[in-house]
């Protein structure tokens, strides 16, 4: 049994490890208001330099530090300068997007050049530990603690004595009025790039030996922590993502001690949602700071759609409802099983992120709601499948709405770090509430499709009956979209200020928009679980959630017929092209980021 | 197309501006000759502001040309054009809110480097400024808005600019305050600044400027010496179109 001091301890030196992902989040949100969602990576990518520079080059310590440092500093220099830049003058979701792409490039090829199996980083220290008090300190704490306070000291003289750190410091405050004293913004940004990395390499080095592990899992829980301290010390305010980066490792340590590992990050999501909703300047912010988002919608890129002429849609469903009698293969069928509940989930996420500009990055939530909801209410209650998927698309539906409600307020990138959180709050509790959810063993077991007691078995059974379920609720989507209340969601997206002032209730729509988004989310997920037959709570991923944002992307934000053409080309290209499994996720990277780059109303359109 | 004059510092040249579809300035031609205060007039939403980030280059024109010392404008930076010689006095002030008084001043030295120089600029500015003296440490936020209007002068003067551009220097400051600021311009115009300045106040800024442009709704609608302009009757209906316009 570890002492009280020891846990304060651990959480001081874990804390310090988020402030140095932290630190460059706010950075880089003070001059560029942008959450970098690679940030994880990069601490991922020094890492693993760490692991080279150790087990093969067998570099000391001192130059292990710089080697990473300076690596991490190109990768972030790179990411600037060819992924970013280009998209100065796009919408304002565009450096988000790619950022997000960014990622999942960059962990991918971390996977594909080191396995995704984990990997042993020594710590090049002695394994020895001092008394102090009631607890233990070991040499690696105290030079987490060193490099924490050295990076703190070395940014601070940067920040207020030279003469580029005063120009990061007036473009955090007013970028405009920066660019007229003559300030480059380019090159602040390269600095602050270069920095961030600098720092989230070296936290991904220590990090990886503190726990003398590493491996790809690692970050996504990065960006996740860092973006948690960061908001809660007040987004782009450095002292504050320091504060807020203890506090975090703080936080996580206690609740590790009263309740047990497997609530750590549960704690670090709900203080994010609690500090969202109740203060979303986060603890520190001056009164006076100007609102992080702009106010109105220019989020999303303005486009005219393709019109697709309703013959030419008629003809597609026709073809692709008489598809099974046509001799095709099982492999096809399934492909566009999957292709059709992928659809129904970008369904959700178009009316959602597109048509009232709510961009959640944790729409897998929702299909976990409806899979568990389902398949509880067949395995355990015997309600006929049928009717249980319904009840997981209204369970999805309520407790989704319900869960994301206090964030209504929010809007922008804050609505992507609420939702990401809600998202992964709900895979803690299916993880930690094992008298329901029957925890990390899953649910097994869960009795194959069926309608009216007959059991859909067959390929053919199964496909037709996703692929109804789908176009029905494309149908119901369409005519929503083309109602009076599909106006005023645009409205509220194009400006909720303006539709605010004209008397709209913001909440009453927003809460519609997430009711029948959710409902089409959650069926999928119920239909999935009782195809797969089993689940547990990492079936439905963050990867999934990003994959159906891609999707949207593709079709065109807000987009019915592009939604579900876009679950039709990724599922389906891959499979065309015999992608082998472990590239798909990159080419989901790629496809994202050349998306953003070059074509960010997707194939048919914005709407 | 008029042919500017041959001692003109600054040139806009037929220029179109446009936000998205709305066109902001309809073939905008004004000329600014060295060591002169050029004013530009005109109600709320005619454009002023918008002729501000056209010189500085925060917003580019879709057609016309702007020159500047004899060489285009158009396809340099806002940092670029700084570095010619150009500083600015922005609408709103838009001082550095969280910075010091000291660290904003010397933000407008950013493109020099110069360092002994600089510190006696400092000095000079205080002497121009003698208000600023106690405030050095404060953060610039905390001050009043007359104050701010010094420091952000100050903070130009400080890239020892061949030019300055200030909108609505005046706005929103007591009378007493108006005065200086206005007087202040005319001793930086005496020690060889050029001044280009927009203003609502056209009674005002005809005081102490020697030629006046009024703009309405993206349109020069008359010009000329700020002397002619003080007693044309026109000026005052001008005005009150524009405004109404807005
Ligand atoms: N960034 C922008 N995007 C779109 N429209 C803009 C933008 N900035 C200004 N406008 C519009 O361009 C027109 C001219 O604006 P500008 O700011 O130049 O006017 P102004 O003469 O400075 O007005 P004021 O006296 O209120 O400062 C206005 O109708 C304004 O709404
Ligand atoms: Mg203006």
């Amino acid at each position: 049994m570890s002492s009280w001091l020891d846990y304060t301890i651990n959480g001081l030196i874990v804390g310090n490890v988020y402030a140095l992902v932290a630190v460059g989040l706010a950075l880089i949100f003070g001059v560029s208001r942008l959450i970098n969602f690679a940030q994880g990576s990069i601490y991922l990518v020094g890492a693993y330099i760490g692991w080279v520079a150790v087990v093969q080059l067998h570099t000391p310590l001192p130059l292990t530090i710089i080697v990473v440092a300076v690596a991490a500093a190109l990768v972030g220099l790179i990411i600037e300068r060819f992924g970013l830049r280009p998209l100065q003058n796009s919408v304002r979701i565009a450096p988000l997007l790619a950022t997000i792409g960014i990622s999942f490039v960059l962990d991918q090829l971390v996977m594909l050049t080191f396995s995704p199996n984990p990997r042993a980083l020594p710590s090049q220290l002695p394994d020895i530990r001092f008394q102090i008090g009631g607890g233990t300190i070991g040499p690696l704490d105290l030079l987490i603690a060193g490099v924490g306070l050295t990076s703190a000291l070395l940014l601070f003289v940067f920040l207020r004595y030279s003469k580029l750190g005063w120009a990061v410091r007036a473009t955090a405050q007013d970028r405009d009025a920066a660019m007229q004293m003559g300030v480059d913004v380019n090159r602040v940004n390269q600095a602050v790039f270069g920095i961030a990395a600098a720092l989230g390499g070296v936290s991904g080095l220590l990090v990886g030996m503190y726990y003398n592990q590493i491996d790809t899992a690692m970050s996504l829980q990065a960006t996740l922590k860092g973006v948690v301290a960061e908001v809660v010390g007040g987004a782009g305010n450095v002292p504050g993502a320091v504060i807020g980066s203890l506090l975090l490792g703080l936080v996580e340590s206690y609740g590790v001690a009263v309740f047990g590992t497997s609530y750590r990050n549960l704690f670090a999501f709900l203080l994010l949602v609690v500090v969202l909703v109740l203060r979303p300047n986060g603890l520190f912010a001056s009164a006076r700071q100007a609102p992080p988002e702009p106010l109105t919608g220019t989020f999303i890129a303005p486009s005219r759609p393709v019109r697709i002429p309703r013959w030419a849609l008629l003809i597609a469903t026709a073809v692709f409802a008489i598809l099974p009698l046509l001799p095709v293969s099982f492999y096809v069928l399934q492909t566009l099983i999957n292709a059709w509940l992928l659809g129904m989930l970008a369904l959700s996420l178009t009316l959602v992120a597109g048509t009232i500009g709510q961009v959640s990055l944790g729409h897998a939530a929702l299909l976990a709601i409806g899979a568990y909801t389902s398949a509880l209410l067949s395995l355990t209650f015997a309600v006929p499948v049928g009717l249980a998927i319904i009840g997981g698309g209204l369970m999805s539906a309520a407790l989704g709405t319900a869960l994301i409600s206090p964030s209504f307020r929010l809007r922008g990138h804050y609505v992507s770090i609420a939702t990401l959180a809600i998202g992964e709050i709900v895979s803690l509790v299916i993880l930690n509430w094992e008298s329901v959810t029957r925890g990390p063993i899953g649910i097994s077991g869960i009795p194959p499709l069926s309608l009216f007691g007959y059991e859909l078995v067959s390929p053919i059974s199964i496909y037709w009956f996703s692929f109804i379920v789908m176009v029905v609720l494309a149908l119901l989507q369409g005519r929503l979209l083309g109602s009076h209340l599909g106006r005023s969601f645009r409205a509220i997206r194009d400006d909720d200020i303006a539709a605010r002032a004209y008397g709209l209730s913001l909440n009453r729509y927003k809460s519609l928009a997430f009711i029948f988004g959710g409902f089409a989310a959650g069926v999928s997920g119920g239909i999935a679980a009782h195809l797969y037959s089993y689940i547990n709570h990492e079936t439905f991923n963050t990867q999934q959630s990003i994959l159906a944002l891609t999707v949207v992307i593709l079709g065109g934000l807000g987009n019915v017929v592009g939604a579900i053409l876009g679950a039709v080309a990724l599922v389906g290209l891959p499979e065309v092209f015999r992608i082998a499994a472990e590239y798909r996720i990159l080419i989901y990277g790629i496809v994202l980021l050349l998306l953003v780059r070059f074509r960010p109303q997707g194939l048919l359109g914005t709407m | 197309m008029t042919n500017p004059p041959p001692d003109a510092l600054l040139t806009l040249t037929d220029v179109n501006t446009f936000y998205g579809q709305a066109q902001v300035h309809f073939d905008l031609s004004i000329s600014v000759p060295r060591g002169h205060i050029v004013c530009l007039l005109g109600g709320n939403a005619s454009g002023k502001s918008t002729t501000m980030k056209i010189i500085l280059g925060l917003v580019k024109p879709r057609s016309g040309e702007v020159t500047f010392d004899g060489a285009s404008l158009l396809g340099l930076t806002t940092p670029q054009i700084v570095r010619r010689g150009i500083a600015s006095v922005p609408e709103a002030r838009r001082l550095f809110a969280d910075m010091s008084v000291r660290e904003n001043i010397l933000m407008g030295a950013f493109v020099r480097n110069d360092r002994e120089a600089i510190a006696q600029d400092l000095d000079k500015m205080l002497t121009l400024f003698p208000k600023l003296g106690q405030r050095l440490s404060q953060r610039a936020g905390s001050l009043s808005g007359g104050e701010q209007q010094m420091v952000a002068m100050a903070r130009a003067l400080m890239s020892r600019p061949r030019m300055i551009v200030m909108d609505e220097p005046t706005m929103g400051l007591s009378p007493l305050y108006v005065d200086r600021v206005l007087e202040l311009i005319r001793t930086i115009n005496q020690e060889g600044v050029s001044v280009f300045m927009v203003e609502q106040n056209a009674s005002l800024a005809l005081e102490i400027a020697h030629e006046a442009y009024v703009l309405q709704t993206g349109k020069i609608v008359l010009s000329g010496s700020a002397r002619a302009l003080k007693d044309d009757p026109r000026i005052r209906d001008a005005y009150l179109g524009g405004s109404e316009a807005a």
